[in-house]
């Protein structure tokens, strides 16, 4: 803009400038012209008065700065100041003479050969008929020019730079206020009245890309905070693979590290099903995949993002499904176990009828085989009762009494039945601590001190000791109790695992000692039942202790 | 213009990002090929190291088009020159990786990589592989230094297990399964030396320096 102004100013500067010029050059040049003119044609009457009178004497005595040539009334040239009149053609068919001789006077001017000059002629007729003419030259407008061109140019460049510097500082001027504009407040700019409202709808539209900035921050801050919340991992990708967005969730599920603006979605993770899943999503197909990170198994879903019949995108959710596999994985196990701990008992006292049914037993020995038969009924019995006990606490028992239970009493109870267990273990038995009472279902509880009272001994060495004590908590809040062993321990791998239904440590030897493998898993699920935390410790090969704290 | 290029040189970048993934898996499948006596993966090592040569052929023709076409200079130049040399430590990998596949399979079920450290090593390895990858993706030069911090422990690895080879023969072990396991133990030192070589070429390419062994 600014040179656009320099530009037209200096424009105009020069244009003026060359214009007056010419005009000043034609004016004059009309004005020597018709000056040269007069002149002559008073110069011819004086000389015309003087041939008449003298004849040729006056034009030999004649000093005159113009051209004289005296022509007959033939057109023969009888004189001439400049040239020998013998050399010269014929005049009568110069116009100036032609004129002369039909009025009294004849005036033309004509272009030299050369072009550089330009001759004034003024022709008078005598009262002889003959015609005397004077001519005189004068320089054409192109050489007066070109003998003026030195000052002329002066002045030009004189003028150029006055008008180059004064142009350059009226733009200046002119802009200066546009430049200082600030858009950022148009409100506060002292400008030019033009610009108004230029400033007003600016303005405006800063308000305007204000308040949608605002709410755009606003929806941004929404997003995220939705997709942080999330447990689940968010990654949102256009169609080139670049994150566009994600939440820690999917970095936490990845165990990756933030990605760089832009960055490809490939920074993220590389494995092979990651890659998988991307490239067949970014080509418009859902698709699934699993992954698995530092022992945890995420569940990856991938969705495509349309735009008309194009994909634009693609949205990928990532999903931590350990817990649930490890869900099916113990409740495949759990089913395998009950149906193979139920068939076990079956197989023998079927197989024992079988022989009995078939007459292959003496008749003394069907005594041993009963015997064997109703030992293993007793284990189907129990394991069923088991079963039964634990479906009835996993429904959470609303048909389970309760009743303020004295735990010492019943602790000791359980000693007395256990004893001759004991007894027959070679294991020492010991009752301590205090009164101490909760509320609660008695069969319940019973069960539970029974069954890890059985355990200490079981899982014990002849010799050992098994010390049950109860300890009533401050004020009678809350309480403990603990049941100590001194026997072979469970390994640590295996200690989360103990309360799981069926499940056993030493899997080869399970036969020997007996037990249905519920009574932990009773134990666990009769302590949730009375809001009791049971918490195991153990030393493999120096003891086991369980504790049921109960709370006040 | 410009963006094209922009566009191609994230290409690459995503393309070797893959490379880099692909060698990893070689490796991971050949190792477990290796410790677990399973054919199958000494298979899909054989598949993995087909796809890591292919990939290094597409790689080598994108980079040589960028340089060609666009002539990058500085800092890209230094990218797609760094990818060039990458590329060809990564498919030494992939060759090591079937290699050891190979002595896999021919080497008979025997409990004597437990009396050396060779499960170490190839974790070792490994990880110096994901490690290296990882510097190139994240840019991250200081991973890039431990990668070729990592190099001495894994050459310090492989004389170790040598050393308990020597002996292993000497105490009357079957000695071609030791010279087997020596060659497994080698090409492990030297995926690892492989892996130096990618995180110095990460480096060069974000520095403009080469670290001269």
């Amino acid at each position: 803009m600014t040179e656009k102004i320099f530009r037209n100013s200096m424009a105009v500067g020069i244009s003026v400038f060359l214009l007056s010029v010419a005009l000043f050059m034609g004016v004059l040049y009309q004005y020597f012209g018709n000056q040269l003119t007069d002149e002559l044609e008073t110069e011819a009457w004086l000389v015309a008065r003087g041939v008449e009178s003298m004849g040729m004497e006056y034009l030999d005595g004649l000093k005159s700065s113009s051209r004289i040539t005296w022509v007959d009334r033939d057109g023969t040239v009888l004189y001439d100041s400049v040239v020998d009149p013998a050399t010269m053609e014929n005049h009568a068919d110069r116009r100036e003479i032609q004129d002369a001789m039909r009025g009294s006077q004849g005036t033309s001017v004509r272009d030299s050969s050369t072009l550089s000059e330009k001759t004034f002629y003024v022709a008078r007729r005598l009262e002889d008929g003959t015609v005397i003419r004077l001519a005189s030259a004068q320089y054409t407008v192109v050489v007066l020019l070109l003998s003026m061109l030195q000052p002329l140019l002066v002045i030009l460049v004189v003028a150029l730079v006055l008008a180059a510097v004064l142009a350059s500082r009226l733009s200046k001027r002119i802009i200066r206020p546009i430049l200082d504009l600030d858009l950022e407040h148009p409100e506060d700019c002292d400008t030019y009245d033009e610009l108004a409202p230029l400033l007003t709808r600016i303005r405006r539209q800063n308000d305007t890309i204000q308040r949608q900035m605002e709410l755009l921050r606003q929806r941004q801050q929404e997003f995220a905070a939705l997709t942080e919340n999330m447990s689940e991992g968010f990654v949102l990708l256009d169609k080139r693979g670049h994150i566009l967005s994600y939440n820690s969730g999917a970095l936490r599920l990845l165990g990756a590290l933030a990605p760089a603006e832009e960055a490809n979605v490939l920074t993220l993770d590389r494995s092979d099903a990651f890659r998988r899943v991307v490239e067949q999503v970014l080509a418009g197909c859902r698709n699934q995949g699993r992954l698995e990170r530092n022992g945890r198994c995420v569940h990856l879903m991938a969705d495509p993002v349309f735009r008309g019949d194009q994909v634009d995108g693609a949205v990928l959710v990532l999903v931590d499904v350990t817990e649930r596999e490890q869900g099916e994985q113990m409740r495949r196990e759990f089913t395998a176990n009950v149906s193979h701990e139920l068939k076990t008992p079956l197989t023998a006292i079927s197989g024992m009828a079988e022989i009995i049914k078939n007459g292959m037993v003496e008749p003394e020995d069907i005594t041993g085989f009963a015997g064997d038969i109703y030992k293993e009924s007793q284990r189907l019995i129990a394991l069923v009762e088991d079963i039964i006990h634990l479906s009835r606490l996993d429904e959470g028992g609303p048909s389970l009494q309760r009743e303020n239970v004295d735990l010492l009493e019943l602790t000791r109870g359980v000693a007395q039945r256990i004893e001759p267990l004991a007894k027959k273990a070679g294991v020492t038995l010991a009752v301590a601590g205090a009164p101490f009472t909760v509320w609660g279902v008695r069969a319940v509880l019973d069960e539970m001190i029974y069954n890890l009272c059985d355990n200490a001994v079981k899982y014990n060495r002849p010799g050992g000791t098994v010390t049950m004590s109860v300890d009533p908590g401050p004020n009678g809040r809350g309480g403990e109790v603990t049941v100590s062993d001194t026997g072979i321990g469970i390994p640590a791998q295996d200690q989360e695992r103990v309360f799981e239904r069926f499940y056993r440590v030493d899997k080869s030897h399970s036969k020997e000692i007996g037990g249905t493998g519920l009574g932990l898993s009773i134990v666990k699920h009769g302590a949730a039942l009375h809001d009791a935390e049971v918490e195991l410790t153990s030393t493999l090969g120096q003891g086991t202790s369980v504790k049921l704290s109960f709370a006040g | 213009m410009r963006n094209t290029f922009q566009e191609q040189l994230e290409q690459l970048n995503v393309e070797l990002i893959k490379m880099g993934a692909l060698c990893e898996e070689a490796i991971s499948a050949a190792t477990k090929a290796y410790l677990e006596g399973d054919r199958e993966l000494g298979k899909r090592t054989g598949r993995l190291e087909q796809e890591i040569d292919n990939k290094e052929r597409d790689i080598e023709g994108q980079c040589m088009k960028l340089l060609l076409r666009q002539q990058p200079v500085a800092g890209d130049l230094r990218t797609v020159s760094a990818a060039m040399r990458m590329i060809s430590d990564m498919e030494r990998i992939g060759d090591q990786a079937l290699d050891i596949a190979e002595i896999a399979r021919d080497i008979a079920p025997n409990h004597l990589e437990s009396r050396t450290p060779m499960e170490e090593m190839a974790r070792e390895a490994i990880g110096m592989v994901t490690d290296s990858v990882d510097s190139f993706v994240r840019g991250d030069l200081t991973l890039a230094h431990r990668v070729i911090a990592r190099d001495d422990r894994v050459d310090r690895l492989f004389l170790q297990i040598r050393g308990e080879l020597t002996g292993l023969i000497a105490a009357g072990e079957d000695g071609s399964v030791c010279l087997d396991m020596l060659m497994i133990a080698k090409y492990f030192e030297r995926i690892g030396d492989h892996a130096c070589n990618i995180a110095q070429w990460v480096e060069y390419a974000l520095t403009g320096q080469y670290e001269e062994d």
